[in-house]
């Protein structure tokens, strides 16, 4: 990595190679635990052209209550250069009772570069039996390709003010997995024989769709993180082959 | 730009009374036989029909309630006020703008395939109609392929020429997108002509709550929490026998 800034508790590893595999393997640290009251993460991450980089999180990123009443920022601002290619798997986002959290996430993109990327929101500690017990959750994704907004995807959940039980929304579901792929190379990938592959027993629903340009969206709903995750790795992985 | 009434176009103003004029040409927009193919999409809906998900009068109206303040009034019900405004203040950068990101909430491709073909026809249906220079040059844009031509944006930018005022127009939208996919599930279901007479009059409390609730919502609020209509709408493109494009 030519150019590393970074401010604790937010903490990038030194970077990895995997045998002859020209990946770079970097590991997102958080040191502090967890964010509190009016907490802000910014993580901006800028791929030179022709660069491969797989960005894993560490650990979950837990928001703790909002005791002041603040909300919890985090901003993650990545630039992908022309031919570069990123992968980025996280962990899960729990939103402890009573916190308030956004996430602005904003991935740009040359018209031949690669992002493949995943995101899981938990609706709480739930082993604990937090659940939807939340004040705020705000997701704000979007997804440019030469300047060109083709994806936004923005979840304001209140738990206590909507029906998010209701259906045509959550409908009970625990999880929300989310995969995003962008590639010059989507447009060979079969969807449809994608889609038939996708689990949907034990509290699993799922749906692919193609976006505007080379990309293509996975949604998942589910009941059991578990399951969901292990899901969603199979998913990941299979797309990681194909482009 | 044409008006016909400059007191009736502040969007702000939801107490805004409709001329004749205006309140007849949006009866006409919203009209069954309006040729904008509104009826062949059930947004979703269908797959909830085929899984046996919607088969009471109380299943449909909770569908139609989720879909209205999870995923309209916090989609095209802002992006028609807005667009309404940008339409009036001549502000192509925004409408512009409006029109990205009215295709980039649709994640299902269905959906924004539905909101580009309902669109296209509605342009084509009212642009011998009059002569509003700014649709005109909408329209130009889609004809040349620089933009796609979301029903939303459009929608918004005819309603700023007509004098019809943006509550109006926003109001009119929601209640006739809920009264399509009623219309739909009666033939779908099928339920009888007098259970979708009942959930539509249920649902009238609901569009004008929502409606007033547009008013006071800005672009920060664009969102979908309709998921599991979301995920509906991508499964649909796979089902395997189906009444309705999307």
């Amino acid at each position: 990595m030519p150019h590393v800034f970074q401010q604790p508790p937010l903490k990038a590893s030194r970077e990895l190679y995997e045998g002859k595999d020209p990946t770079a393997t970097v590991y997102l640290m958080e040191s502090s635990g967890g964010m509190v009251s009016g907490d802000r993460n910014d993580i901006t991450v800028k791929l030179a052209p022709e660069s491969k980089v797989r960005l894993v999180q560490q650990s979950a990123l837990k928001i703790y209550p909002s005791h002041t009443g603040e909300t919890c920022h985090q901003r993650i601002d990545v630039e992908i250069g022309e031919g570069a290619r990123l992968e980025w798997m996280p962990e899960v986002i729990i939103p402890f009772i009573d916190a308030k959290f956004q996430v602005d996430t904003t991935l740009k993109l040359a018209s031949d570069s690669t992002v493949l990327w995943g995101e899981i929101i938990a609706p709480g500690r739930e082993k604990r039996g937090e659940i939807y017990g939340y004040e705020s959750f705000r997701s704000n994704f979007k997804i440019f390709i030469e300047d060109e907004l083709i994806a936004f995807d923005s979840l304001h959940f209140s738990p206590r003010e909507q029906g998010l039980g209701a259906v045509g929304v959550l409908e009970g579901a625990m999880y929300i997995g989310s995969i995003w792929l962008v590639s010059p190379k989507a447009d060979d990938i079969d969807v449809r024989a994608l889609q038939e592959t996708l689990r949907i027993e034990e509290g699993l629903q799922a749906g692919m769709t193609r976006l505007e340009g080379n990309a293509i969206h996975c949604r998942w709903l589910g009941q059991d993180q578990w399951t969901l995750q292990k899901e969603m790795k199979r998913v990941y992985a299979k797309l990681a082959e194909l482009i | 730009m044409k008006r016909q009434n400059d007191d009736l176009n502040s969007h702000s103003n939801t107490a805004a009374t409709l001329t004749d004029t205006s309140l007849l040409q949006l009866f006409q927009i919203h009209d069954s036989a309006f040729p904008i193919g509104s009826y062949t999409h059930s947004y979703g809906m269908e797959t909830y029909i085929q899984e046996d998900l919607i088969r009471t009068k109380e299943d449909l109206i909770s569908f139609c309630t989720s879909f209205l303040f999870q995923n309209l009034v916090r989609g095209d019900a802002i992006l028609i006020q807005e667009a309404y405004a940008a339409a009036e203040a001549q502000d192509m950068d925004k409408l512009l703008e409006l029109e990205q990101l009215c295709g980039a909430i649709k994640l299902a491709k269905e959906s924004r395939d539905a909101s580009v073909n309902v669109g296209r026809q509605f342009i084509r249906t009212v642009t011998p109609l009059g002569t509003d220079p700014l649709l005109a040059e909408w329209k130009e844009r889609i004809d040349a392929k620089a933009i796609k031509g979301h029903y939303a944006v459009l929608y918004g930018i005819y309603s700023a020429t007509t004098g019809v005022s943006a509550h109006h127009a926003v109001m009119t939208y929601l209640y006739a997108t809920l009264n399509g996919l009623i219309t739909n599930a009666v033939r779908a279901v099928p339920f009888g002509q007098n259970t979708g007479v009942q959930a539509m009059n249920k649902l009238i409390g609901p569009v004008a709550e929502a409606a007033q609730l547009t008013a006071r919502l800005t672009l920060d609020d664009v969102s979908n929490n309709a998921l599991g209509i979301e995920l509906a709408s991508m499964k649909h493109e796979y089902l395997f026998s189906r009444l309705f494009i999307s």
